[in-house]
């Protein structure tokens, strides 16, 4: 009924479209390098090498869960277990290699390969969870999520008691954690490998097609022959997939296994999938955007750090950019008539 | 979608209406309760004492004033996921007034009480007011509002406090509105929530403000068409809720005796496992006080009776989880029957 | 539901033999004593359908008769509860839509099945991309939607985002869909609701082409020209059951209304008797924010019918819904009983008497799972009958609500019932209810008919009739023209959201209120491409 029929309205409101395409793309860039430059002018420690790979290098895990989120915000759905899952991989990532390593001292690579293995698993069933209730259950992704928030981090919390796990093998914390090439640490040219790999996925195959197809019209989907139930389980998997790879990473980076690991990466995952464009209502966000919000928010933060601002005062900041985000996406939206 | 099917015509036996009709009405919750009292208390005779059936509905009554908060704006269709940042931040910033006029209850103490209930009230209606400015008249998904406002509040309230409880209020809160009886039978939170759940009956159910919030939950662009200023009324839902929470607040920060800045952390989650058990539709429009009632006992027999069974605190947080999904369910089957 | 029992028994197995023995191999479908039921509702009744390859099947019939269950068994999106479907002469076991289009079923609905973040080009592939492995093909992909395109004569650009599209491009990207693939049988259902004149003879040339192709082709439409035009044979559906089948040729509308509605043709139409008084409402030169009404001049007296007809998109819904304080207004006045009104709200025009009744009622008319009471007052509920001082007097409202529900004949009676329980028409009942709730002179009815059956039609004619005898002002605005033909005292066509037309007396033909649904195409267009420029950002 809505749909517009006015050729008068509609080229007109295409033209603005695709200005305000352009605009919503050009945004981000610009507003990223003019922080940088002011950043870099008001204060000098900011461009200091080591500040700017600790910048690349937060933002990477953020890059990482946002584009997990990223994924699920696209077909139509939620992800507010991502937080719980980082610190559930955390946990039994540490836990089977503590375990492991006194079984085969000997074999390290060994350990730490199944470790990683247990982690990732272990995160990724969450999704699957997740993805299977949300497909047949048919209920809001909401109130899953929140449900599987509470038991995953609830698991994380009951394995180690709410004590951190030592005790990993060197070759995980010491030479994978802090392994850097070319001067920059491993998990900058995994989350770029990630990206690269999400981006192919989105836009050159039949999964990322039909992610968007049914973010966009789940309906049309499923009469075009579509299996929406087989893909929505899929992205919810690979959103906790991702998740929980930002916890063996972060958990390598920090040397224990934490349940507590993770606690605002929901919300800023959230954040920076929504600075980057992605839309709430679902069909609409790009693996490069997204990237781009992410490094927005770790600017943001290490700016606030560098000029002293109190880490709680810094959530503040988070919960108000989320909201002018979406406020302002809702009004670029509002001129769609739809 | 499909005209064909516009709207089938039930007429199935009448026993069956009676049956289903029940369910669909209170769901499975009351039955239950009572295998749950029962279960828990054949494990520890103690859960048949009457100190712990007092103790049920006295901790009940804090879940189920954040409960009704939370009912004012799922009967909207939206969610309040800052409810327990926002319990936090008015239990720091009252307790904060509170100290400062009384600092341990050395001065107006009657005065610092009222002022710390005035503030508490005023700082929730305000958090309520954003939230509701955001989603009702921006349009703005409310769990992208809620969660936003979460974090706010989180900071502020961490901030206010420096991260430390507020140690030195007034005795008398605690005395008065965490202990003893109010006219000699009465626990002062039940006495409360009392009050609240009638005034919300009377809300929901005898005033065009109620009555449209159910309208509104149900189809909002219908009572845009009916000519229903719906809008104002769902910035007022938000206003409401942060409001009753902040209420809540103040029942909790007398029971901890402290300003806590870790208070809400998990309330947001057991206020909405609690409404929705009870059987409020998280696709808004439906929810009565009755339920919300109903769902804050179970939760809290739930989690009283795993304490008294020695079951491990982290595994409660599973538990509840599972409860949550759970209710989601219940949610969905209800429907079904229905339909 | 009195032949429920019946009808239960006769379809207690699937029946998986062949029951009639003769099934025609040369037919591409037929279908035998198929029965569809939904909780309540039994939408099909033992229909019979056919299909020959190369020929235009007309499915004809009101809203709610069964025609778009039909079409929906067919293309496999529904399963039928009894009956047999031969495809081809052979036998078609469970059908889903998947694969009714792989063995060539394609089905054109109203309800679009396009993505409108994607592309034309990756909505055609949707669903059966080309690819290896998962992995896209692209190129191919948009060289084949290329030539697809070209060779349909579609106008369309296959880069464009669908949702960016007007409707009318819409419906042919669907269409093109359908096509993309080896097709045997096309189905279409009312295609034409939002084409431009040019664009239907297209499509008339496009199904021409497939008919000496040997595709079946089933067409629903209410359009007795295009049925002239297109249809081959006519099957006339009603209340689920088949009433006939018909050479397209050799009968005549009356014949067909007659076979739709049950009834003679004047008995189902009540005569009206206008008296047109003082005008109740008149705009002048009225335009909205979003361009879909451009410079209206529009009046209604009191004891008179009005009807607006025009294409799907026309703006005919919209300049309703303006002057009803939902469309934003930009240019021209509005005057209710001589008195001017600048920005009009819902609530203001409630008050002063004016009320609006959309034409999608599960979106925005009513809030189905409230009870029928709370339905019927909620629009009134600032009127003493029903609250004071914010609080409501449930008892009063009770008792009204009763009374109201009682005049309107509502099934059932009991105003505690939820809304959702009910039929289309009896929810139709509901909302027009708020017109009796309160004080209401000017009725703005949009689509007051869509989705509800013919006894219900004929009861909400009645009480058209009703109110525009009592003095009100009433406008009916209707894609079903023999509703707007026949109910109306002066006749309003719109196009592209201007008024092309305003027919009184004898003129008020189907003839002449479609010769103005295309009329002005050519004009429109140079006109439309100056404003663009002149409002362009």
């Amino acid at each position: 009924m809505t749909t517009p029929t006015n050729t008068v309205a509609d080229a007109a409101a295409t033209r603005k479209r695709r200005m305000s395409r352009i605009l919503g793309l050009g945004l981000l860039p610009i507003l990223l390098v003019t922080l940088f430059v002011v950043l870099g002018l008001i204060e000098p420690r900011f461009l200091r090498s080591a500040n700017l790979i600790n910048i690349l290098r937060n933002a990477s895990f953020l890059m990482l869960i946002a584009s997990g989120q990223m994924l699920v915000l696209i077909i139509g759905g939620f992800d507010l277990s991502v937080g719980a899952v980082v610190a559930l991989t955390s946990v039994a990532t540490a836990l089977s290699m503590t375990g492991l390593v006194s079984v085969f001292p000997e074999a390290q690579l060994f350990v730490v390969l199944l470790g990683v293995m247990a982690g990732l698993a272990a995160g990724s069933m969450i999704g699957v969870v997740n993805g299977l209730t949300v497909a047949f259950m048919k209920v809001s992704p909401f109130m899953v999520t929140l449900g599987t928030l509470s038991i995953a981090s609830g698991i994380a919390l009951y394995a180690t008691q709410g004590v951190p796990v030592y005790g990993m093998p060197d070759e995980f914390t010491r030479e994978f954690g802090r392994l850097r090439y070319l001067n920059l640490p491993v998990v900058i040219y995994v989350t770029f490998g990630v990206l690269v790999a999400l981006w192919w996925v989105m836009n050159w195959t039949r999964l990322g097609r039909y992610i968007y197809a049914i973010g966009s019209n789940a309906h049309a989907a499923r009469v075009s022959g579509v299996s929406t139930t087989f893909y929505i389980v899929v992205t919810y998997t690979l959103c906790s997939f991702l998740a929980a790879l930002t916890g063996i990473l972060l958990t390598a980076r920090i040397g224990s296994g934490e349940a507590t690991l993770g606690g605002t990466l929901m919300l800023e995952s959230i954040a920076a999938a929504v600075i980057g464009g992605v839309s709430l209502r679902g069909g609409v966000g790009r693996v490069e955007l997204v990237a781009l919000g992410a490094l927005f928010l770790a600017l943001v933060t290490n700016a606030m750090n560098l000029v002293r601002v109190d880490s709680k005062l810094q959530t503040i900041v988070i919960g108000v950019v989320i909201i002018v985000a979406v406020g302002i996406e809702r009004f670029k939206s509002r001129g769609k008539i739809r | 979608m499909s005209a064909s099917v516009d709207g089938p015509d039930l007429s199935a036996s009448r026993s069956h209406v009676w049956f289903f009709g029940f369910f669909a009405k209170y769901g499975f919750l009351p039955v239950i309760l009572i295998a749950l009292y029962v279960g828990f208390g054949l494990v520890e005779p103690a859960f048949f004492s009457g100190a712990n059936a007092l103790n049920i509905i006295k901790q009940s009554s804090y879940l189920i004033v954040l409960a009704t908060a939370q009912m004012f704006v799922l009967l909207t269709r939206g969610f309040d996921l800052s409810l327990g940042m926002v319990v936090s931040m008015v239990s720091v910033a009252s307790s904060l007034v509170m100290a400062g006029i009384a600092p341990n209850g050395e001065g107006p103490v009657i005065i610092a009480l009222l002022a710390g209930v005035f503030a508490a009230v005023a700082i929730g209606a305000m958090a309520g007011a954003v939230n509701g400015i955001c989603v009702a008249y921006f349009d703005i998904n409310p769990f992208v509002v809620t969660m936003g406002m979460q974090g706010i509040a989180f900071g502020l309230a961490t901030t206010l406090s420096g991260g430390f409880p507020v140690l030195d209020i007034p005795v008398l809160l605690n005395k008065g509105l965490a202990q003893g009886a109010w006219f000699g039978v009465i626990p002062p939170p039940v006495a409360v929530c009392l009050i609240i759940l009638a005034a919300s009956y009377f809300v929901l159910n005898r005033t065009v403000f109620g009555r449209s919030l159910y309208l509104l939950g149900a189809n909002s662009r219908a009572t845009e068409v009916g000519g229903i200023p719906w809008r104002r009324y769902n910035m007022l839902a938000y206003v409401i809720c942060s409001s009753i929470a902040a209420i809540g607040a103040i029942l909790i920060t007398a029971r901890a005796g402290t300003g806590e800045p870790s208070l809400g952390g998990g309330l947001v989650l057991q206020s909405i496992a609690a409404a929705v058990i009870g059987g409020v539709a998280l696709r808004g429009g439906e929810g009565r006080v009755i339920h919300v009632v109903l769902g804050g006992l179970l939760v809290t027999v739930l989690s009283i009776g795993m304490n008294l069974t020695r079951v491990d605190g982290f595994l409660q947080e599973i538990v509840l989880g599972l409860v949550v999904v759970g209710a989601v369910f219940l949610d969905r089957l209800r429907l079904k029957i229905r339909l | 539901m009195g032949t429920q029992d019946k009808r239960d028994m006769a379809s207690g197995d699937t029946a998986p033999v062949d029951q009639s023995g003769g099934s025609d191999p040369s037919l591409l479908i037929e279908m035998k004593g198929i029965d569809k039921r939904f909780p309540g509702v039994c939408a099909l009744d033992q229909v019979d359908f056919d299909l020959r390859p190369g020929e235009v099947h007309v499915l004809f019939g009101e809203n709610g008769a069964g025609k778009s269950t039909l079409i929906n068994v067919i293309a496999g999106s529904f399963a039928a509860d009894g009956g047999s479907y031969m495809f081809c002469g052979e036998k078609l076991g469970r059908l889903t839509p998947y694969h009714a289009r792989e063995i060539g079923i394609s089905p054109v609905f109203q309800e679009f099945s396009l993505a409108p973040d994607l592309t034309i080009g990756e909505n055609l592939f949707l669903g059966r991309e080309l690819a290896s492995v998962g992995v896209l093909n692209k190129g191919e992909m948009r060289a084949q939607a290329k030539s697809v395109l070209e060779d349909l004569g579609f106008d369309l650009e296959p880069h464009a985002r669908v949702g960016d599209l007007p409707r009318a491009q819409q419906q042919m990207t669907e269409i093109a869909k359908a096509l993309l693939r080896e097709v045997r049988v096309l189905i279409l259902d009312e295609p034409t609701a939002s084409l431009s004149e040019r664009e239907t003879d297209r499509l008339f040339e496009i199904i021409d082409r497939l008919k000496s192709e040997g595709v079946g082709i089933i067409y629903v439409s209410h359009r007795m020209a295009e049925i002239k035009r297109v249809g081959d044979r006519v099957t006339v559906l009603r209340d689920g059951r088949k009433i006939g089948t018909v050479d397209a040729d050799a009968v005549s509308e009356e014949n067909l209304v007659e076979m739709m509605t049950g009834r003679t043709f004047d008995a189902f139409f009540p005569k009206i008797e206008h008296r047109p008084g003082d005008v109740a409402l008149a705009t002048t030169g009225l335009t909205t924010k979003n361009r879909q009404v451009i410079d209206v001049d529009f009046s209604v007296r009191a004891g008179e019918v009005v009807g607006i007809a025009g294409l799907v998109g026309c703006g005919k819904s919209e300049l309703a819904r303006a002057i009803f304080g939902l469309h934003e207004i930009t240019a021209g006045a509005l005057m209710l009983y001589g008195k001017t009104i600048t920005s009009p709200t819902p609530s203001q025009m409630l008050k002063s008497g004016l009320c609006y009744f959309p034409s999608d009622r599960v979106a925005e008319g009513l809030s189905l799972s409230r009870p029928i009471r709370e339905n019927v007052s909620l629009a009134a509920l600032d009127l003493a009958d029903f609250a004071s001082k914010g609080f409501l007097k449930i008892g009063s409202e009770k008792a009204r609500a009763a009374a109201i529900v009682d005049k309107l004949q509502v099934v059932p009676l009991d105003t505690e019932k939820q809304v959702e329980f009910l039929s289309g028409g009896n929810r139709q009942k509901v909302m027009l209810s708020r017109g009796l709730a309160r004080d209401i002179n000017v009725f703005l009815l949009d689509e007051p008919t869509v989705g509800i059956d013919v006894g219900a039609k004929t009861e909400v004619y009645n009480l058209i009739k009703e109110m525009a005898e009592a003095g009100a002002a009433v406008v009916v605005i209707s894609s079903e023209l023999p509703e707007v033909l026949h109910l109306s005292n002066r006749v309003y066509v719109m196009h592209r959201g201007y008024l092309a037309a305003e027919l009184t007396g004898e003129d008020i033909t189907e003839a002449n209120v479609l010769a103005h649904f295309f009329d002005r195409d050519h004009e429109t267009e140079e006109t439309s491409s100056k404003i663009s420029e002149g409002s362009g950002p």
